[in-house]
């Protein structure tokens, strides 16, 4: 798979959000005022005039509202027609007058209605949208598709086959930035385009039997560090984010952080076999004629029409391949394999340090590698687990769209923790003489490798700048690789001691990870959870918050099962002179580790394995 | 006192934006200024200006372009 590729997607939406919020400010609600639908219409239509003006061709995504709007229909038939616009069906958009006195609700997030009424809303949909265009549409999404959903659309409507499927980690801190009214969470899921399971749309599918039929793709292209900590609403490939974060010179309207930040997803093709993607897809309430956030609708536009000229720019002089949706998912099969995984190494563009992480997807994990943490392990999903999680009324989680991590430093602290307890992270610590250093402390930048493995996959290798460790009486030069070989569902730690100032001390190696589950930043019941020592004999720690732990010397590994999210989590070493350990959390640490020590020598090397499997 | 209401544009509270909270903030006629509904944050539409500056703070390759992503 290569090159660089766009999706620019356009929706007409007849009631945009945010615009009954803002321009209809002190007038009673009414959804169908003439001058919302005027303007939404506008809106659209300056969109796609932006992108066919830079010869880039868009996939207009039909709203509900829209199937029942003269022209906007017009327009999408002329624009296929002229610019080979492919005219899809998404499931945003769904609040009109039409909807409201059917379906007697204000819900209009796909995901959260109940299965009965998802069914009945995309029957509504998919069968109005025939009526109109004569055919079925290839393309479909909303914010967030949860697995049924998709199910269930692939099986009435097979000629789906790409899907805008979720926005990368808007969970607990999009509801924040909303001042706690935006309720729904979607974290955990991958940030370029992926083929969902069946069993979670999340997880990647590993193979055939898994494959929802479809290929997903994220709503827009996320900064992969600003978005982690902040409001990813702020840092994405729409223009509109970029004002809404104040990313602009207030005098000259300049915004060079959003073409760093498409340039960075170009410079992802060194990780992913040469292709690299972008998505672009910015609703009509964010061209509000009455200006959005501190933007007056002159910036809006210029914003707009900046971004396409970047990639119309890109696309003239053959750097960029503009696809539609459906072109893209053919595409996207042609090329892509199911196990291989999606790579991100990324730098900071925003506050103007040297922060840099490693994101790394596929079908068993998404995880990411810190290197201002010397290469911990600062979020965990185990896809692996392929967990089913249905979202929506009626369900469990109505809202929460989330895949569980087993560590976010965000959510559960990472290795900095106030007065007591600890975060979660996967890191390593080495003592001499009564000093410890948390390698969470050394902060370092990494390269990016592949190496062929066995039948022609390969292993992506993180080989991080060594790092000094400088204890009272002795210096460490210590490296680092981090490993993830390709299918095997483990991430791999090597640590190498590349010096030390005394040839003949021995420091001690402490490799860990501290795990929990969850969703939110709030701590879920740990009960239930198992942890256990595999050596000689099966040592076990049913977790009750005794803070209790065990070891035992030369054991294989340390094991977590945890059934509330299906998941078995094994660590342990590539040889036997060490110890493997188990530690139970208590109350007010609500969190396990497990561990391996040893002792390392002068040019020694210990490569220690963290494995997950669905639990049963 | 009268009611307040949208000021020309959406102008957030700088003080809530800065912990990464969109809060809009609604105008004061009376007494010719924006106020957050949230904190205690109030001020002139300049002063909403400056400090909207200010938040720029943590932004420190906000001017920058980059070409290389390799560190």
């Amino acid at each position: 798979m290569d090159g660089f590729v766009l999706n620019i997607i356009h929706r007409p939406e007849m009631v945009p959000e945010y615009a009954e919020k803002v321009t209809g400010h002190g007038k009673e609600e009414d959804i169908s005022r003439k001058a919302l639908l005027t303007e939404s219409l506008d809106i659209f239509r300056f969109q796609q005039d932006t992108a066919h003006k830079n010869g880039l061709k868009t996939t207009i995504q039909m709203t509900y509202a829209s199937l029942f709007n003269e022209e906007a229909i017009s327009l999408a038939k002329e624009h296929h027609e002229t610019y080979g616009d492919e005219i899809a069906l998404t499931l945003l958009g769904l609040p009109c007058k039409e909807f409201r006195d059917k379906y007697k609700t204000k819900d209009f997030c796909i995901w959260m209605f109940s299965m009965e009424d998802k069914k009945s809303i995309v029957d509504d949909v998919f069968g109005k949208f025939k009526e109109i265009f004569g055919f079925y549409p290839e393309s479909t999404g909303s914010y967030y598709m949860d697995a049924d959903l998709v199910n269930y659309i692939k099986e009435k409507y097979p000629s789906v086959k790409c899907a805008v499927a979720t926005c990368w980690e808007e969970g607990p801190k999009a509801y924040h930035t909303c001042n706690n009214s935006w309720y729904t969470f979607m974290d955990g899921g991958p940030w370029n385009p992926w083929i969902p399971s069946k069993a979670n749309v999340h997880a990647p599918a590993a193979n055939e039997e898994e494959d929802s039929g479809i290929v997903a793709i994220p709503h827009l292209s996320r900064d992969l560090l600003a978005c982690y900590d902040g409001n990813g609403s702020n840092f994405g490939t729409h223009p509109q984010n970029v004002l809404r974060g104040m990313i602009y010179d207030t005098k000259t309207w300049e915004y060079p952080y959003l073409y760093n930040l498409i340039d960075q997803y170009r410079s992802l093709e060194k990780y992913n076999n040469g292709y690299s993607y972008n998505m672009m897809f910015v609703g009509p309430g964010w061209l509000n004629k009455m200006g959005r956030w501190e933007a007056p609708y002159e910036l809006l536009c210029k914003s707009y029409e900046d971004g396409m000229k970047y990639y119309g720019d890109l696309k003239k002089e053959g750097k960029l391949t503009d696809m539609t949706m459906s072109e893209f998912a053919d595409h996207y099969r042609s090329k892509k394999t199911y196990e291989e995984p999606e790579c991100a190494l990324w730098r900071d563009i925003l506050y103007g340090s040297d922060k840099q992480l490693f994101w790394y997807c596929d079908p068993y994990m998404r995880a990411c590698i810190n290197m201002d943490q010397g290469g911990a392990v600062t979020d965990l999903r185990p896809y692996a687990a392929k967990l089913y999680w249905p979202v929506g009324i009626g369900t469990p989680h109505v809202w929460d769209a989330s895949y569980p991590f087993l560590i976010q430093e965000k959510y559960r602290a990472g290795y900095f923790t106030h007065y007591a307890g600890e975060g979660t992270v996967r890191s390593a610590k080495l003592s001499y003489r009564g000093e410890e250093v948390d390698l969470c402390l050394c902060r370092t930048h990494a390269k990016f490798e592949e190496e062929e493995t066995v039948n022609g996959k390969k292993a992506r290798i993180l080989v991080l700048d060594p790092v000094e460790i400088r204890f009272r009486d002795l210096t460490v030069e210590l490296e680092t690789r981090v490993i993830f070989e390709e299918g095997s569902s483990e991430i791999r730690h090597l640590r190498r001691i590349l010096s030390m100032s005394d040839k003949n001390a021995k420091v001690s190696l402490n490799e860990y990870m501290v795990a929990c589950y969850g969703t939110t930043e709030y701590s879920e019941d740990m009960t239930g959870i198992v942890l256990s020592v595999e050596g000689r004999d099966k040592i076990e720690i049913p977790y009750e918050y005794r803070c209790r732990e065990a070891s035992e010397e030369g054991a294989e590994c340390a094991v977590a099962l945890i059934p509330q999210i299906d998941t078995k989590v094994t660590f342990g070493p590539d040889r036997r002179n060490g110890s493997c350990y188990i530690r139970e959390g208590y109350a007010f640490s609500p969190m396990f580790t497990l561990g391996y020590t040893t002792e390392l020598k002068d040019q020694e090397e210990v490569t220690t394995w963290l494995r997950l499997e669905k639990a049963n | 006192m009268a009611q307040a209401g949208k000021g020309k544009l959406n102008f957030r509270c700088p003080s809530c934006f800065m912990r990464d909270i969109d809060m809009d903030m609604f105008y004061d006629p009376d007494k010719k200024e924006y106020y957050c509904l949230r904190c205690q944050y109030r001020g002139s539409e300049e002063d909403v200006l400056e400090k909207n500056e200010m938040a720029r703070f943590r932004y420190g390759a906000i001017a920058k372009r980059f070409t290389d992503f390799e560190i």
